[in-house]
């Protein structure tokens, strides 16, 4: 070996040269030089001189020349292909193309892998549900956070936000606001506007809620989408209000509602209760401005009052913001400048109305820094992260075992790699050939992780959150997709290949390797692989935690006590916007007839009216002044959660009065009556009497408060108990949408189907916002938490499941290394269970030290999921004892199957193996 | 024939020194041959950038033979003339022949041999 080496070139300087030379002549060019170094150089000169002879010879190479010939030479290589002479085991390196890697390279790899299908199959398969995972997770990310609407030129678009008087920068704008800003500026070459709206489409006698956009009458044209139906909006249909109901469709309405109609131009659709008539259909990519949601129509802003009852004061009102606004800036112009622009724009309207834009600054931010909207962007994010953390620990454990049946290969090649080392045969070409191979694997593992991975979509796009308005994910495989999958996959090839590869080729090993046949196991041997099996025991232990916390924090959930009836209940909410029923009188008479007809219903009992449930998804704070408690806004009056019910809520919600007395039909007259939650009390008048005692609304008319409740949950389940302000509806103003809450004797989908059917009795044309039933209504508040448990077990699960092969693997590995020493042993008495405790705690071993790393990693990281736990803390004593256990469990499997194997070694032919 | 393509001298010794070594013909050796038999010591670039000329005009033809241990594990790359090759070191020689003939023809015959 010595000999050899001193025989040998300088390898670097051969590296070097196979580096800068066409990949056809390197083997021949990088040989001839070997070879006159060899026989006549070294001989000659010396060591040193004739190193540095070679080296000589490598660095003046004329890399550019030969690359030109040699690419010329392969254009017309083809033709000389089918005479050249062919010798009897030649070997075809001629692969005149410039690739990174050899055509030989690539059969060979095949060959191999072919030639071992059980390690090719389970290589494939971890690095599949490693990289299906992420795949899986970065298509949602990227369907949500990423995908960019098609929209031309996007680079020229910039978001305009108008900011808060309290000085947050990206909300909405009003339309006066807008007008002025499109008809008065130098720096956009368009400005357009956008409101989200629903309104009741009426279709066959059945009214259904659909999501539409309120736009200007260019917004089509400013950002560039074509129509893929009929035309956009004219200027004449954005100029003066109510005189022009036309509508654009979404394509998803079209097709779903129209069965894509190709004559649908010129038709009439009903909108909230008015004729328009369709002139057109959005292209199938433009799903509307905001993703997630999908938007059913488009109609001109001028319309506006067609669908809420507010007579298009919208329009006129600056103070009244609810448009996002977009545009296109002028060639040349930066967003810096435009910004600058719309500062100074500002301030002139600041000027000129102080009432509605004093401290109002519009903004702009380049469109394709924006997913959503900065504000749910920055909510996002963390979440994105989890979800990426999680499934790149996933893939770094499936990485770590192919890294680990790599290096088990290689030793299975040992032989052969070191004849060909001594052979003399370059490192670089060894470690290349050995790449290609892990490379071909990850690709695979890629491709099979890509079909995974729309499987795993399809499921989870199942789970849709219980919410009333329709959305939509396209979460379909699109270039980013692709892009990021295959990154991943050449990555994790190259990244984890390498090691493997440099050890197996490294010439120094080759003896250590040798040696470790014989001592392989003994106490305080630790080889690379027992590393990589102790790194898989961690990583998988910390996402086991994960798990185990977010299913202990769903546990937790279900059983806290909301405060209120959960049993069977339904609940429906008419939605009187868009009904004909335009005055409080009007639409208390209907709500008072609707309770009536509920209540004839045979199956329904009770009927509870309130104007919104406690733990759904709006948060309502009303103002309220307590003279004896001011706070320090500058109105000392307090920001509480309200909720406006009538007579009967309490008994109907069973939620216990613990003072005072219910709301009863005569407090509907007379002064104004509130009641509060106990954490009222608590927050504001500790250990006082409350029952009596009056305090004041915002605009400081007075609230006498008649009873105290027992606290609920009002905003999630896991919060501490909260100040809860309950309104006496009905005397006063009727706000617009109330639940109808109805319990009964019969099943909840059986009262859900009666209270449907009663509410169109009463008025077919009143259409329903939200029906549902009470399970629903809670399952969204578990949804989050269910889906954060049900991921995080399925991903913690497969890491068990891939660290349990690695362990197995190593174990089992461990053990034929050392048959000869096992048939030893018990040939002079140890019995089988010797020697597969023996082997069984080699694996564990290694269990215990990942284990311990685990724990201080989960400790150290579980903080960052706290804000989503219900209920445990992030250190939960049962998570971290129980997990532990588990995954002990599963790594003595692991470790014990093939340690059994051993003990039915035949002494006599252990002896005699190798 | 007449628009053979122009061989140039260094061309014209690889093509030589091929020819001379048969079916052993390999960068390593061709040089050898150059640099000991005709004085002409060239790198090792030189010798492939001409020989691979020497291929694209269709006068020899390469390939790679088995790997040796003797330099370490890696094949030789082999050449052989092609018959265009033989035709155009026979244009040359025979230009060369009878440029000798007029020099013999001048100087009476004195240095002939």
């Amino acid at each position: 070996m010595a000999r050899d080496h001193w025989a040998s070139p300088p390898r670097w300087a051969t590296l070097l040269m196979e580096a800068r030379l066409p990949s056809e002549l390197a083997e021949a060019m990088a040989g001839d030089l070997e070879e006159e170094y060899r026989n006549r150089v070294l001989p000659a000169r010396g060591k040193a001189r004739a190193d540095l002879w070679y080296w000589g010879q490598a660095l003046g190479l004329r890399a550019g020349a030969l690359r030109r010939i040699s690419g010329r030479l392969g254009a017309m290589r083809p033709t000389f292909e089918r005479n050249r002479p062919r010798r009897v085991g030649s070997r075809q390196t001629d692969f005149w193309s410039r690739m990174p890697m050899r055509l030989d390279d690539l059969k060979y790899a095949a060959r191999r892998l072919i030639k071992s299908p059980g390690f090719t199959l389970v290589a494939v398969l971890s690095l599949a549900l490693g990289i299906g995972a992420n795949t899986a997770m970065f298509s949602i990310v990227n369907a949500v956070l990423l995908r960019r609407l098609p929209l031309a030129h996007p680079e020229q678009l910039v978001e305009v936000y108008t900011s808060e008087d309290n000085g947050y920068p990206a909300s909405t704008s009003s339309y006066p606001d807008f007008a002025d800003l499109r008809d008065h500026n130098d720096i956009f070459s368009g400005v357009v506007g956008e409101r989200t709206e629903i309104a009741r489409v009426d279709r066959d006698g059945e009214p259904s809620v659909v999501f539409g956009e309120l736009v200007s009458w260019d917004f089509f044209r400013v950002l560039g989408v074509p129509m893929a139906l009929g035309r956009s909006f004219l200027p004449e249909e954005g100029a003066t209000p109510m005189t022009h109901p036309v509508v654009v469709l979404g394509y998803r309405m079209w097709v779903k509602e129209y069965g894509q109609d190709p004559g649908i131009v010129g038709k009439t659709v009903r909108l909230s209760g008015r004729a328009f008539t369709v002139v057109g259909v959005a292209p199938k990519a433009f799903t509307g401005t905001f993703p997630v949601l999908v938007t059913s129509f488009y109609a001109p802003m001028m319309m506006s009052a067609a669908f809420m009852d507010s007579e298009g004061q919208e329009l006129e009102q600056r103070n009244s913001r609810s448009m996002f606004l977009k545009a296109r800036l002028k060639p040349g112009v930066t967003v810096a400048q435009a910004n600058a622009a719309l500062k100074a724009f500002s301030a002139g309207l600041a000027e000129r109305y102080p009432d509605s834009n004093k401290k109002r600054i519009m903004s702009a931010v380049s469109t394709e820094d924006v997913s959503i909207h900065p504000l749910v962007d920055k909510a996002a994010l963390p979440v994105a992260g989890l979800l990426l953390t999680v499934v790149g620990l996933v893939l770094l454990i499936a990485c770590v075992n192919l890294a680990s049946f790599l290096l088990a290969r290689a030793e299975d090649r040992r032989r052969e790699i070191a004849v060909r080392l001594a052979l003399g045969a370059g490192r670089g070409a060894l470690v290349r050939q050995l790449l290609v191979e892990t490379v071909v694997l990850s690709l695979l593992g890629g491709l099979a992780g890509i079909g995974l991975a729309r499987w795993t979509l399809d499921l989870l796009m199942g789970f849709k959150p219980p919410i009333p308005v329709p959305i939509e994910l396209d979460v379909s495989v699109d270039g980013h997709v692709l892009l990021f999958t295959l990154g991943v996959s050449l990555l994790a090839g190259l990244l984890f290949g390498l090691v493997p590869a440099l050890q197996a080729t490294n010439p120094d090993v080759a003896p250590t390797l040798k040696d470790e046949a014989g001592r392989a196991g003994k106490p305080g041997r630790f080889n690379l692989r027992s590393t990589l099996v102790v790194t898989q025991v961690a990583f998988s232990f910390v996402l086991l935690i994960g798990a185990g916390l977010f299913v202990r924090s769903l546990q937790k959930a279900q059983t806290i006590d909301p405060g209120f009836y959960t049993g069977p209940a339904a609940m429906v909410m008419p939605m009187m916007e868009l009904s004909d029923y335009k005055t409080d009188d009007q639409i208390r008479e209907y709500y008072r007839t609707l309770k009536e007809r509920l209540l004839a219903d045979p199956d329904i009992d009770q009927v509870a009216i309130a104007d919104r449930l406690p733990l759904g998804m709006s948060i309502r704070l009303s103002s309220f002044i307590l003279p004896e408690v001011p706070s320090d806004r500058p109105d000392g009056d307090w920001e509480i959660d309200a909720v406006n019910v009538t007579p009967g809520y309490f008994e109907t919600m069973e939620v216990p009065v613990v003072e005072g007395h219910a709301f009863t039909e005569a407090d509907v007259y007379g002064e104004a009556k509130i009641m509060v939650s106990q954490a009222f009390v608590q927050r504001f008048y500790p250990g006082q009497d409350v029952v009596g005692r009056t305090i004041q609304d915002g605009d400081g008319r007075p609230l006498r408060i008649v009873g105290v409740a027992r606290d609920t949950k009002v905003r999630t389940l896991g919060e501490a108990p909260r100040p809860y302000v309950y309104r006496l509806q009905g005397r006063t103003s009727i706000a617009g949408m109330m639940e109808f809450i109805v319990r009964g004797r019969a099943s909840a989908p059986k009262l859900l189907a009666d209270a449907r059917r009663v509410v169109n009795e009463v008025d077919p044309d009143v259409p329903l916002f939200d029906a549902k039933t009470m399970n629903e209504h809670l399952s969204l508040m578990l949804f989050a938490p269910r889906m954060a448990a049900l991921l995080l077990s399925v991903f913690g699960a497969l890491a068990l499941a891939l660290a349990g092969v690695g362990i197995y693997g190593v174990v089992s590995y461990a053990v034929s290394r050392r048959t000869r020493e096992l048939g030893i042993r018990m040939s002079l008495g140890a019995s089988a269970s010797d020697v597969v405790t023996m082997a069984v705690k080699g694996g564990m071993r290694l269990v215990v030290i990942g284990g311990l790393i685990g724990v201080v990693l989960a400790g150290g990281v579980t903080w960052s999921i706290s804000r989503w736990l219900y209920g445990i803390g992030s250190t939960d004593v049962a998570t971290f004892v129980a997990i532990p256990l588990l995954l002990s469990g599963v790594a003595l499997l692991a470790a014990f199957v093939p340690a059994r194997r051993a003990s039915k070694v035949d002494p006599v032919r252990a002896l005699r193996s190798e | 024939m007449g628009k053979r393509p122009q061989l140039g001298d260094l061309e014209e010794l690889a093509l030589l020194a091929v020819l001379r070594l048969g079916g052993s013909a390999y960068g390593g050796r061709i040089r050898e041959v150059l640099r000991d038999d005709a004085g002409r010591p060239v790198s090792i670039s030189t010798i492939y950038v001409t020989l691979m000329r020497l291929e694209e005009k269709g006068m020899v033809r390469s390939w790679m033979g088995e790997p040796t241990g003797e330099r370490g594990g890696k094949a030789r790359r082999y050449f052989e003339v092609r018959p265009e090759g033989v035709e155009a070191v026979e244009a040359v020689r025979d230009v060369r022949d009878r440029m000798w003939e007029g020099v013999r023809a001048a100087e009476g015959g004195g240095h002939g041999s």
